[in-house]
């Protein structure tokens, strides 16, 4: 049980970052490879605001993830005035550099030895709680004016700057929604591992986040979600099988990629009225295989 | 004054590391602006695709007493075949199919996570040295030190970055090439079959990996994660300028010398951030680069 | 339609999968070390199993010194088993991967204490992995020896100890400061410092050296204690300044794979001096370095002067790439016995304490005794050696 509990609590915090990662990559088309790095901002921030400033958990996870947005906005003025290309290179290039801080600032941070003693305080709940809060959060971000905005520039920036939607505008507040979910569920993670050191918060963290999103269908919530879901949940029940996971990992992503590229669920949304109509169209498809055969 | 002398030996000095460390970067950096020029992605299975070529070339050639030349044929070739491997596994389709560069950009990072998953297989996280293939060391001239792989290196560099450049401006091949890069669609009117021309540029890559593993893997040792050292080549591709191979060149030669430059004068740690700053400052001071490049906002 | 079918595919997969995972008996022999469990050689008469957990880096960059720990203590345990289990029980080892990742570690670690139920934990040589389970650790009863030589692996701020949290060989102070000792003994005077300042064991080593030196008056000249990380390239560029000040001997507790990238830079500058290293540059450096390491100067936790020793590192030496690992896994698992057999496994308690009040256990390690007070060892010594040119040569031991 205890065991289930620590898992869920994991996946429940990827989630978050993950759902934030889907806001970046799949609403609005860019691609971050620093994203980890503001996973470790937010942790180190919360971490070091409570043990070392002595604050209360709640308001220093709130001046935390403001923290690391504003980070994000440094980051992001000159990110969302880029060509797409340039965006994972820069992020990536970010990333390095806030490692390099981390292990570099050793009487503060505690270097690569890692900075100990926060305080445990995320339970199951509150993780859980958060995920949930988090995909609300975005799924109404999706419906808005800014995520249908995101969705039009995604598919042709000329075209809509033309139709008057201010593009570096709607990228940043993307960017920036995507930084703050990061950052929260890096606040969770440190007040839930009690321990963080800056070897976890690599490019290959974000990459990694990339991937579930585009596992479980780069234009679908409810996918992104779901390839959040399984795949930080594979490396577990693969346990056993030790060096060959990543590899298994790999070529499944790359199946999907190859003959499903819109990933698991494609478009497809989890609503009442989708739901329903899955239901009915499975019930004629079922009704007309009978008459065929 | 000695100690201007001093001095000026040790400045002299910094500028050989860092052209030796410039000139692996060059290679690294050409094999990925090369498909960058292509196929507009820019591949993250490239470091993976150098650690697997010399970690190849170490178990097949160096570990049975192979020299240099064999080693950094076979690490050519292995890199070849990976790449080609990779061509047709990760990314043929989505070229088939004018799918979005995102797509690209996810494939070639799972097939990064694919090589460097099989190379830890096979060595476990133990790392191997090849043997040392020179008599000399190090080759001395009036007190500068200069490491005779690292000239080897230098010199080997050259030479495949000249032949590059012959076949991409002078040959046929190269013209179908550039071709390609400029509109898919209309040189394969033209009756370029493109899909050769995207293999053949895979191939060239990955012969350049396999050089640029093997020279990382004397420089560094030979380890799993060998391939991260990509990310300089990507930085230098940024700062010459995406897809522009003469870019990619000057670019990592300017990002070792900075490099080496920053380590002296700053130490670690401040020279990586540093880094980063000046990538920065050129993306938004000249966003197309030093070379400029003929890759237009696609629309 | 299609969804629905992804969906459930999807479903399916992980439970297969699942299904996979629970048997880990299936995973490929290759290498005798990723076997999950041993069973015993000889079933012993009665009493049943006491199932110990063996939590290491089996993959990920810290591998080779976790799947050594495991060949020594996977030793030790068929050497119990072989001589009558411990207590008439027979002795089972089940290893637990932390990839080495915190996150991972923490789940592995987990799974032994809930799922398996495990009566100890033979721990990992990584601080790392060891700050990241001392907190969830605090939450069950199951001593971990482990081998984190980060004095705040075991003890909280305050000076409290994590009760489950022990290490097995001398602290990073001890170490760095019998290092110190050595160069002092041996009349060097100047030094150069280089270390990794992403890699907590080389950053741990760093203080007590320097410290130690300034006991007797010698200084290291700041700047030429040069930091360095892993994206760094350019070795030759950080050792210039310390090749050029004409040193006596450059101090650099690294992880071997950088030291062979750093003693070939050091050459290549025509450096002469002396190079001092921590349990890294212990064989198998010298084969992967290739080259002549008479210059080469290390600490190591055995000593290979003594005969029992010797033969068993001869036997291992192939298979196993860190040698002094091994035997520490080896002893650890010898520790766990012994306090078995005092104190019983009824009450944890009694276990833990018994590990506390461990004194002048007579390993291939040395001589152990456990302070209570910081959950390490208490004077223990260790063995300085270097190379004539490819052969390790002991010179002395130092008290801790």
């Amino acid at each position: 049980m205890a065991l289930v509990s620590n898992i869920l609590t994991q996946v429940f915090i990827t989630l978050i970052s993950v759902v934030g990662v889907y806001v970046l990559t799949g609403l609005t088309g860019m691609f971050s490879l620093g994203q980890a790095a503001f996973m470790a901002i937010g942790s180190y921030a919360s971490g070091l605001l409570v043990v070392k400033g002595g604050m209360a958990l709640a308001p220093a996870i709130v001046l935390a993830v403001l923290m690391t947005t504003l980070v994000g906005y440094l980051v992001g003025y000159p990110v969302v005035r880029l060509r797409r290309d340039y965006i994972s290179l820069v992020t990536l290039g970010f990333g390095e550099a806030i490692a390099a801080l981390l292990n570099r600032m050793t009487s503060l941070t505690g270097g690569a030895s890692g900075f100990t003693g926060i305080p445990r305080r995320t339970t199951l709940l509150l993780a859980a709680v958060s995920a949930v809060a988090a995909i609300i959060l975005v799924a109404f971000f999706k419906t808005s004016k800014y995520g249908r905005q995101c969705i039009a520039l995604r598919g042709d920036e000329l075209a809509a700057k033309a139709m008057g939607i201010n593009v570096t505008r709607v990228k940043m507040t993307a960017f920036l929604l995507s930084v703050a979910l990061t950052a929260y569920s890096g606040c969770l993670y440190a007040f839930y591992m009690s321990y963080v050191d800056p070897s976890g918060f690599g490019w290959k963290k974000s990459a990694d986040w990339v991937i579930m999103v585009f596992f479980g269908g780069v234009n679908s919530l409810t996918g992104s979600t779901l390839g959040a879901f399984i795949l930080s949940a594979l490396p577990q029940v693969l346990r056993g099988l030790q060096n060959y996971r990543y590899v298994i990992y790999a070529v499944l992503v790359l199946l999907i990629i190859n003959f499903k590229p819109s990933g698991l669920l494609g478009e497809w949304e989890l609503t009442p009225r989708n739901l329903a109509r899955t239901a009915r169209s499975l019930g004629r498809k079922f009704g007309t295989r009978k008459e065929t055969h | 004054m000695f100690l201007g002398e001093a001095t000026k030996q040790m400045s002299l000095q910094i500028v050989i590391n860092g052209l030796a460390t410039g000139s692996v970067y060059a290679l690294i950096a050409t094999g990925f602006a090369l498909i960058f020029n292509i196929l507009k992605f820019s591949n993250f299975s490239h470091g993976a695709t150098m650690t697997a070529a010399a970690f190849t070339a170490y178990f097949l050639v160096a570990a049975k007493g192979g020299g240099l030349a064999a080693t950094l044929l076979a690490a050519a070739l292995a890199g070849a075949l990976i790449a080609l491997f990779g061509e047709f596994f990760g990314f043929r389709r989505i070229t088939l199919k004018h799918s979005s560069p995102t797509y690209f950009f996810v494939s070639s990072i799972t097939l990064g996570t694919l090589y460097e998953g099989l190379v830890t297989i096979r060595v476990g996280s133990n790392f191997y040295n090849f043997p040392s293939f020179f008599k000399n060391p190090t080759i001395r001239i009036s007190g500068l030190v200069i490491s005779t792989g690292d000239a080897m290196m230098c010199i080997i560099s050259l030479v495949a970055l000249i032949l590059l450049a012959y076949v991409i401006q002078k040959t046929r091949l190269g013209r179908a090439l550039r071709a390609v890069s400029f509109d898919r669609d209309t040189a394969q009117l033209m009756g370029i079959n493109s899909t050769r021309i995207i293999q053949l540029t895979f191939v060239i890559s990955g012969l350049l990996a396999g050089a640029a593993g093997t020279f990382l893997g004397i420089k560094y040792t030979l380890y799993p994660t060998l391939g991260s050292l990509v990310v300089k080549g990507f930085i230098a591709s940024v700062i010459g300028g995406l897809g522009s191979l003469v870019g990619a060149v000057i670019g990592a030669v300017l990002l070792g010398l900075i490099e080496t430059l920053l380590l002296s004068l700053l130490g670690s740690g401040y020279s990586t951030i540093a880094t980063f700053g000046i990538m920065l400052v050129f993306l938004l001071v000249r966003p197309q680069g030093i070379a400029g490049s003929n890759i237009q906002e696609k629309a | 339609m299609k969804k629905i079918l992804a969906l459930i595919l999807a479903l399916v997969m992980v439970f297969a999968l699942a299904a996979c995972g629970d048997t880990p008996a299936e995973t490929p022999a290759e290498e005798p070390t990723t076997e999950d469990e041993t069973p015993a050689s000889e079933p012993a008469e009665e009493g049943g199993e006491l199932l110990i957990g063996c939590l290491q880096d089996i993959t990920g960059a810290t591998s080779s010194l976790g799947m050594s720990v495991e060949a020594g203590a996977r030793a030790a345990v068929e050497e119990i088993n072989a001589n009558g289990g411990i207590n008439g029980m027979t002795v089972v080892m089940k290893t637990y991967d932390t990839k080495g990742d915190v996150t991972e570690a923490v789940n592995a670690y987990i799974t032994a204490v809930t799922v398996d139920k495990v009566a100890l934990i033979i721990g990992p040589p990584v601080a790392n992995i060891a700050n990241a389970i001392k907190e969830t650790s605090e939450g069950y009863d199951v001593p971990i020896l482990g081998f984190a030589l980060d004095p705040q692996c075991q003890m909280r701020e305050d000076g409290t100890t994590y009760k489950n949290m022990f290490c097995l060989q001398p602290s990073a102070t001890t170490q760095g400061e019998i290092m110190a000792s050595f160069a002092l003994k041996n009349g060097l005077e100047t030094f150069g410092i280089l270390y990794n300042q992403g890699n907590s064991y080389s950053l741990s080593l760093l203080d007590p050296f320097i410290d130690r030196l300034a006991e007797d008056g010698v200084t290291v000249d700041e700047s030429l204690i040069i930091p360095y990380s892993a994206s760094d390239t350019d070795y030759k560029t950080l050792l210039q300044p310390i090749v050029s000040a004409n040193v006596d001997a450059i101090y650099c507790p690294n992880y071997t794979q950088e030291l062979v990238a750093i003693v070939t830079a050091a050459n290549e500058l025509g450096y002469e001096g002396k190079v001092i290293n921590g349990l890294d540059a212990a064989p198998s450096f010298n084969t992967i370095y290739g080259g002549d390491c008479s210059n080469i100067y290390y600490i190591n936790n055995i000593n290979t002067d003594d005969p029992v020793t010797a033969e068993m590192a001869a036997a291992v030496e192939d298979s196993v790439s860190a040698v002094n690992k091994y035997f520490l896994g080896y002893d650890a698992v010898m520790i766990a016995k012994m306090c078995v057999e005092q104190a019983g496994l009824d009450d944890p308690a009694a276990l833990i304490s018994a590990i506390e009040n461990v004194t002048d256990f007579e390993g291939l390690t040395g001589t152990l005794t456990i302070d209570p007070e910081t959950h390490m060892p208490d004077g223990m010594g260790m063995f300085m050696y270097t190379y004539d040119n490819q052969t390790p040569v002991m010179l002395e031991e130092f008290a801790g």
